[in-house]
């Protein structure tokens, strides 16, 4: 016997308030498709990813009618594929893009993350190949998504692959100017990025992780947003304590349903569970933001004082009650600000309260970083290479994951309005206050050593 | 009182051969102290309960328990020695003896059932009309009319056999022309957002329920 207002407000939750599973991702190792030709390595991820991923999609539609909640994507994340490249060259890249892209298509998934260098400390010269074909494989694929880790709190910030990195990103958004720079939406470069984070573009398995692995990535601003909405409601001298306590338990109930989930997509296809990641990931839609909680809280302009006290707040009570939810809590787990695929954000950034430097402020407090954010496609390398020293210092500093997924539109100028469609959303080109200036210092390239804090030992 | 389900194994350790064990059903107008009557009765008598499902409607009590008696302990003993307990016509109960029946939770699972819309004469009947054609078991139901809207919650158990989309749709295509929003979802999902077990040890219990006979007199 249930309580009827338990299974009402479940109810609730699933039907009116947007909750969902936002993906299930399988991670898969793919070191054993190592080899000397590019034609056998190609043929053995088709081969691996196949077999892995054959009933992925098919076991997520089963679990999401027996529950009755949606599982908006199933995706794959690989083991970098940039160690797939030692010994081979630029073109090889390529073709691997390509048959990880066709790999990804053959068992029906949304997208696979995990063309990825981890290039922190330094490069090899298969993670250099990887970077240099990032323009063709990204412009060239539909489902291919990629990463660069640049920094780590431990080994510092790598300045010379911020630099070759911010000229891939240009270079990608030129190879897709057809589609005004798409293919840079699907590449993401990362301070301290997390092994298991099911979500996209930044997915991908980690050295530490088993050979094959289900990790979820669950959503829900809109149930929080209400959460909050009806809290001020009944009681609108509510303090923020008060607040945190209800967005707390709220992120509890959405953390569970999305283990529950997990664990049973998991079972079914025989592989081991790895993480929930609770993330507030909007989507476009309305009800579907994290940019209405803030407005729930109070913040009428996101980005006017005390945005940044509000997403900190928001951030570390998601993370409190996913904590208390589950022992399987991991990845990124808090709130991101994509901004295109917000409709409140995208809005704040149309109407010029929301800028650039106070999404980098924001990014200090939030889960990832600048996210989904459109400039003018005449920025100058070494400025988009600031913007990434930036954000990785204060990943670095911070002992958090920062990133930076940045679209320098060609041809766009700032207040231009972009849309890509879907769940990418749409926006507005944002304009850099300091647009040049920094350039010497980018260049110097080299390395940031790490902070003192990372001396623990 | 208002709403109490309960059962437990038994802690008397008495043979088979040397109880009765009696299904007693109880229904009379709601006040306090009603509980206390009918266990105070079944205690008097030298009886063990085993299992309890209590709950009021529009003040009307109704409680159906099972207890198990030493075999001199007749049905209509029972039924007597509680009915003494109260005021004279006050009450009305009903005392036969008990059947195991879990043939019928053997392979199948529990969703809850939730249907939301217009309320209109026929509902009830048209749906169960079709749970019962698919084998669909009801356990527990329960309905609320606010103003011209209705909401009905139940618990049913779906044969394993059956295929869950399929019962979905067919839900669908029954209600939604009366209005109806109807949704049928694995019991799972309302725990999980409800309790506090870890959700690995909840699945893993269940998996191990699911192989015992008696699962659903454990789990009620």
């Amino acid at each position: 016997m249930y309580r009827t207002d338990n299974v009402l407000e479940t109810v609730r939750m699933l039907q009116d308030e947007n909750l969902d599973v936002r993906t299930v991702t399988m991670g898969i190792d793919l070191s054993d498709c190592a080899g000397r030709s590019m034609t056998s390595v190609a043929s053995a991820v088709h081969d691996k990813i196949t077999r892995k991923a054959a009933n992925l999609v098919a076991t997520c539609d089963e679990i999401s009618a027996r529950y009755g909640i949606p599982i908006i994507n199933k995706r794959l994340a690989v083991s970098p594929a940039s160690r797939l490249l030692e010994g081979h060259d630029q073109h090889a890249a390529t073709r691997l893009a390509k048959a990880l892209d066709a790999a990804a298509a053959a068992v029906q998934v949304d997208l696979i993350g995990g063309y990825t260098a981890l290039v922190h400390k330094g490069m090899t010269p298969g993670e250099q190949f990887l970077i240099d074909s990032l323009p063709e494989a990204l412009g060239s694929t539909e489902r291919l998504c990629a990463s660069v880790n640049i920094a780590t709190t431990r080994a510092g910030i790598n300045a010379d692959a911020v630099l070759r990195v911010a000229g891939a990103i240009k270079n990608t958004a030129a190879a897709t100017s057809d589609r005004h720079g798409f293919g840079a939406a699907k590449l993401v470069v990362f301070a301290n990025s997390a092994e298991d984070n099911p979500f996209m573009a930044g997915a991908y398995l980690g050295a530490g992780e088993p050979e094959c692995v289900i990790n979820v990535g669950v959503s829900g601003p809109g149930v929080v947003k209400r959460a909050v909405e009806r809290l001020v409601t009944d009681r609108p001298h509510c303090t923020l304590d008060q607040i945190a306590e209800e967005i707390k338990h709220t992120a509890f109930r959405v953390t569970r349903t999305g283990e529950l989930i997990g664990r049973e997509v998991a079972e079914r296809l025989n592989t081991p569970f790895g993480v929930l990641d609770l993330s507030l990931a909007p989507t476009p839609r309305v009800g579907d933001s994290v940019g209405e909680i803030y407005q729930a809280m109070g913040i009428s302009r996101i980005g006017a004082p005390g945005t940044t006290a509000a997403v900190a707040l928001l951030n570390d009570a998601v993370k409190k009650g996913g904590a208390f939810a589950s022992a399987a809590v991991g990845g990124l787990s808090g709130a991101f600000i994509p901004v295109m695929e917000d409709r409140a954000l995208a809005q704040s950034a149309a109407e010029g309260w929301l800028t650039l430097e106070k999404l980098e402020a924001m990014t200090a407090v939030c889960s990832v970083g600048l996210d989904m954010i459109l400039i003018a496609g005449d920025t100058p390398t070494a400025t988009l290479a600031g913007i990434i020293l930036d954000e990785a210092a204060i990943g670095v500093s911070n002992r958090k994951t920062t990133a930076v997924r940045i679209i320098p539109v060609p041809g766009a100028k700032p207040g231009d309005h972009i849309d890509f469609g879907g769940l990418f959303g749409a926006g507005t080109v944002l304009p850099i206050t300091a647009p040049t200036g920094s350039e010497a210092f980018a260049q110097h390239g080299g390395h940031i050593p790490a902070p003192i804090q990372s001396l623990v030992n | 009182m208002s709403v109490m389900q309960l059962f437990q194994p038994s802690a008397t350790g008495i043979m088979k051969d040397q109880v009765a064990r009696y299904v007693v059903s109880v229904l009379t107008p709601d006040r306090t102290g009603l509980m206390r009557g009918i266990t105070t009765a079944i205690t008097d008598l030298g009886g063990d309960i085993q299992g309890i499902s209590q709950t009021v409607v529009q003040a009307y009590f109704t409680v159906i328990l099972v207890a198990e008696f030493k075999s001199s302990v007749t049905a209509q003993s029972v039924q007597m020695t509680i009915v003494e307990n109260f005021p004279e016509h006050s009450i009305s109960v009903m005392v036969r003896e008990f059947h195991d029946h879990c043939e019928a939770s053997s392979d199948s699972e529990r969703y809850i059932l939730t249907l939301m819309g217009r309320e209109a004469p026929g509902i009830l009947k048209q749906l169960t009309e079709y749970l019962a054609e698919q084998a669909i078991n009801i356990e527990d139901w329960y309905f609320r009319i606010d103003g011209a809207m209705v909401t009905h919650i139940g618990e049913i158990t779906v044969p394993s056999r059956l295929d869950i989309r399929r019962i979905q749709e067919d839900l669908r295509i029954l209600l939604e022309p009366r209005d109806l929003r109807v949704h049928c979802r694995h019991e799972n999902i309302f725990r999980a957002t409800n309790e506090l077990e870890s959700i690995g040890l909840m699945l893993d219990l269940q998996t191990r329920d699911r192989a015992k006979p008696d699962r659903k007199l454990k789990h009620v």
